[in-house]
């Protein structure tokens, strides 16, 4: 089973990864070479034409989406950390280690939470201002709510494991 | 941590090595030696039960409480 989540995490990491890449490349030409974007953009869903004549909103927008997707990469990263050193089979599963996974995951997913919150807040904003933009789940900022919800829970569930912990090692040194 | 754990001196005294205490007391080596070393948070009855039967001794002459405070 853990062997299934590690290839399925490896698979998810790598996409991200490479779509995340993807996004700090057109970043990356629309700070410096804003003219050339145009002929980078190879996301066909993702149709930002609108923005092309507006730079500046173009920019802001490819950070965030950039931001978001190295957070997500990230968080995917440390899921395949934790099942490559095995760490979850063990049989005494209350470690420090794992602990730190948890809050780490916990932060990160409020993090992505809080960018998604802010891209689809400025999308608004663009759209308000006239210009075309595709739908917000198009632009990987959608689900800010999901990934709040998540990142809560995660951190309630983190404080009882750290809890869990303790009383691991309070049990372990109880001769 | 105010409570010191004086086996060594009470297993010094009786002249029992950490092995022989050991095998009497049916605890491993590495739990002795977490008590020992005073590293343990907590003792159970039954292990402290079994070491004053072992060492012939009171639990006051292995566990003792010193004030840290000024």
């Amino acid at each position: 089973m853990l062997r299934i989540l590690h290839i399925l995490a490896w698979i998810l990491f790598v996409g991200l990864g490479v779509e995340a890449g993807g996004f700090i490349v057109c970043a990356f030409f629309a700070a410096v070479n804003p003219a050339i974007v145009k002929n980078l953009w190879l996301w066909q869903d993702v149709d930002l034409s609108g923005l092309f004549s507006y730079p500046q909103h173009f920019l802001e927008i490819t950070i965030l989406m950039s931001i978001t997707g190295v957070l997500k990469a990230v968080l995917f990263y440390l899921v395949v950390t934790i099942l490559y050193d095995k760490k979850l089979d063990s049989p005494q599963p209350f470690s420090p280690q794992l602990g730190r996974f948890l809050s780490r995951i916990a932060y990160l997913s409020l993090l992505i939470g809080l960018c998604c919150r802010a891209g689809s807040a400025y999308a608004g904003y663009l759209a308000a201002q006239g210009i075309k933009l595709p739908d917000i789940r198009y632009l990987r900022l959608d689900a800010d709510d999901v990934w709040l919800f998540m990142g809560l829970t995660l951190l309630v569930i983190a404080q009882i494991f750290k809890r869990g912990v303790a009383i691991q090692s309070e049990n372990e040194l109880t001769v | 941590m105010p409570i010191i754990v004086n086996l060594d001196v009470m297993m010094a005294r009786r002249k029992m090595s950490l092995n022989e205490l050991s095998e009497k007391v049916e605890l491993t080596l590495s739990n002795l030696s977490i008590l020992k070393t005073g590293k343990a948070k907590a003792i159970r009855f039954s292990t402290l039960e079994a070491i004053c039967k072992a060492l012939d001794c009171q639990p006051g002459d292995i566990l003792e409480y010193t004030c840290d405070e000024p």
